[in-house]
């Protein structure tokens, strides 16, 4: 076929001059790469959003005690949610649940000679309700825990970890500042908190044991975490609740509220907010990238085609048509484009993984390459089209007398 | 089979019109050999340009093979080019870091039916223009004489019509020249139509008959044969 032909002529010629093809796929693979490795960031980011609002709870919104800014649960001493605050939310149309907990951090806990550090939070047993998470082994803190102020607790993995070594806890003691806990259960894994602290670094005990034994709190409550019906209403829901609270308070409409509360929807504002700039800045430099590859190639071509004047001249003279010359010149730009798209995809996928061994979020999927393919292919059409209008257009007679 | 009827050619650059070709009338019938004879800068090239469908006259007929040349498009005049037409310049014209065998097959490229064939008669050619041991060699590794004859078996890889030739011995040495008008006289004897355009008397002697160009039209003719 005449097009294979043609081709061919295109691929010959590339082989031809390989610097000069070198030079063409060095800076499309710059470009590429740039833009694969901007792809698997902003898809490892977005996945890494996605897990952390997943780990939140879709339908969860969290309430703390104390007003401000502060971001992160409520320390026992700033407590001031009632019981009849958690039963009036508890009767707002679109709660499916609510649960109260205690949150003290950087409880001192000893086992035999071993010593950390952790965060002890008092819970009822719908607890595991609102979180969707319980014991993977061993028992949960059940009702009757709470009623007879048992000092029992449930210790998360990181905690097994650090504190027994990876062995069994189950059966054993543990000291928090000084009270002995037995342990009956070991947590489910859960990850990073949406503020990006340890789950899994944590001992679970009943509300009640917390309140009166532990944490010196017996009237107020310091968090408490709603489940609601529908996702999709949740922010109804939190206006309601809001409402509930001030006036449960108190509050003057001149007054800041004296609670906090989180919602999915706050949460991924959070975290996009933070890399937001990141993200507009690296898809600049992405997109940028390529285009000055693409620059390069029409630079490139352009000269070609003044230096091939005479061949396209005596190409002409034993009958290419002008389709002919365009279809060759514009062959070799996508040619190139394209082999330094493949060699740029590898190479990003490369230094992606470089990146993710230093623990980035990354993410490599199928998008990647589309995107490098497509948008690699797209270069060579777009900056090789005028490069080989060009050559088509010469006159055939001044072509092939030029020198 | 070639008409020339008051063909002119003029160029316009910035507000200068140069009149190269003012009226050039003359016929070149089939299987016959002829010489355009004129003196440098005299729109020789130019004549060449128009003949081979290089670029279209100014005004006048142009009739190949029956056909109007000044209605055609571009893209049908490059067909006449690839199909009808074999050139022979004199600069040889060869595609650099080529071989001659490819250089032969250059044309076959943009033919609308490629021979199954094509290598072996491209080597045929080469054999018979002398080049049989040459055919992978590149232009530069070739002398000038050599190189205008893959010029020549270029030229005849479609089967044009006619050959036209752009002072074929300019850039040879007088033993080489020999050689190629020597092959431009077989392949007269088997049946050829070529035109020869030159300024070199003893080139055009060889023809059947020259055509004497002065001032941008013809002077005279001579009929030698």
């Amino acid at each position: 076929m005449k097009i294979m032909r043609i081709a061919g002529v295109s691929v010959n010629t590339i082989f031809k001059h390989k610097m000069r093809a070198f030079l063409i796929i060095l800076a499309i693979v710059v470009g590429i790469a740039t833009l694969t490795v901007v792809v698997a960031l902003t898809q490892g980011m977005n996945k890494k959003i996605m897990e952390r609002i997943q780990n939140f709870g879709p339908d969860a919104i969290v309430i703390h005690s104390g007003g401000g800014k502060v971001r992160g649960p409520s320390t026992v001493s700033e407590a001031n949610l009632t019981k009849k605050d958690i039963s009036d939310i508890e009767n707002i149309d679109g709660v499916k649940l609510i649960t109260s907990f205690h949150i003290a951090s950087g409880m001192p806990v000893k086992y035999g000679s071993k010593f950390i550090s952790c965060g002890v939070w008092g819970v009822e047993p719908n607890w595991k309700d609102a979180w969707r998470t319980g014991a993977s082994r061993g028992e949960f803190i059940t009702d009757a825990d709470n009623e007879h102020l048992s000092k029992v607790c449930v210790v998360g993995q990181t905690v097994v970890k650090d504190l027994f070594g990876g062995t069994n806890p189950i059966g054993e003691s543990v000291l928090i500042e000084n009270v002995s806990f037995h342990v009956v259960g070991v947590l489910e894994k859960r990850g990073q908190s949406p503020a990006g602290e340890d789950f899994d670094n944590r001992i679970l005990i009943p509300l009640a044991t917390a309140s009166r034994r532990l944490m010196n709190q017996p009237l107020y409550i310091g968090n408490a975490r709603v489940i609601v019906y529908t996702p999709s209403r949740i922010e109804t829901v939190a206006k309601n609740i809001k409402e509930v609270l001030r006036e449960n308070h108190h509050l003057a409409a001149t007054e800041e509220d004296d609670f906090r509360m989180r919602t999915p929807v706050e949460i991924a504002e959070m975290v996009e907010s933070a890399s937001k700039t990141l993200k507009l800045f690296l898809w600049l430099v992405a997109l940028i990238s390529p285009l000055v590859g693409g620059i390069v190639l029409m630079n490139i071509m352009l000269m070609a085609v003044s230096e091939r004047k005479k061949e396209i001249g005596l190409r002409r003279a034993v009958g290419a048509k002008k389709k002919h010359i365009i279809f060759q010149f514009l062959a070799e730009s996508i040619m190139l484009t394209f082999s330094g798209g493949v060699i740029g995809v590898g190479t990003g996928i490369v230094i992606a993984f470089l990146i993710k061994l230093s623990g980035k979020p990354i993410s490599i999927t199928w998008q990647s390459f589309a995107v490098a393919f497509v948008f690699s292919t797209l270069i060579g059409l777009f900056f090789g089209i005028y490069p080989a209008k060009k050559a088509a257009a010469l006159d055939p007679a001044t072509a092939l007398s030029s020198k | 089979m070639i008409e020339f009827n008051d063909i002119t050619k003029s160029f316009v650059s910035g507000t200068v019109r140069t009149d190269v070709l003012k009226g050039v009338t003359f016929k070149v019938n089939k299987g016959e050999f002829a010489a355009i004879m004129a003196p440098s800068g005299t729109g020789k090239t130019t004549l060449l340009n128009v003949l081979g469908c290089l670029m279209k006259a100014s005004s006048g007929s142009y009739l190949f093979e029956g056909q109007d040349i000044e209605t055609l498009n571009d893209d049908q005049l490059s067909e006449i080019r690839n199909k009808k037409i074999g050139f022979v310049f004199q600069t040889f014209n060869l595609l650099e870091r080529t071989s001659a065998l490819d250089n032969v097959l250059l044309p076959l490229v943009y033919a609308d039916v490629y021979p199954g064939d094509a290598e072996k008669k491209a080597s045929r050619f080469l054999e018979s223009v002398g080049l049989k041991e040459r055919i992978n060699y590149k232009p530069s590794e070739l002398s000038g004489g050599q190189q205008q004859r893959v010029a020549i078996a270029r030229a005849l890889i479609n089967d044009p019509a006619v050959i036209f030739a752009d002072e074929p011995t300019g850039n040879l040495d007088s033993a080489s020249a020999k050689e190629i008008i020597e092959i431009f006289k077989s392949l007269h004897s088997q049946g050829r139509t070529i035109i020869v355009v030159t300024h070199d008397i003893n080139v055009a002697r060889s023809s059947d008959r020259i055509i004497y160009l002065k001032d941008g039209k013809v002077e005279k003719e001579e009929v030698l044969r």
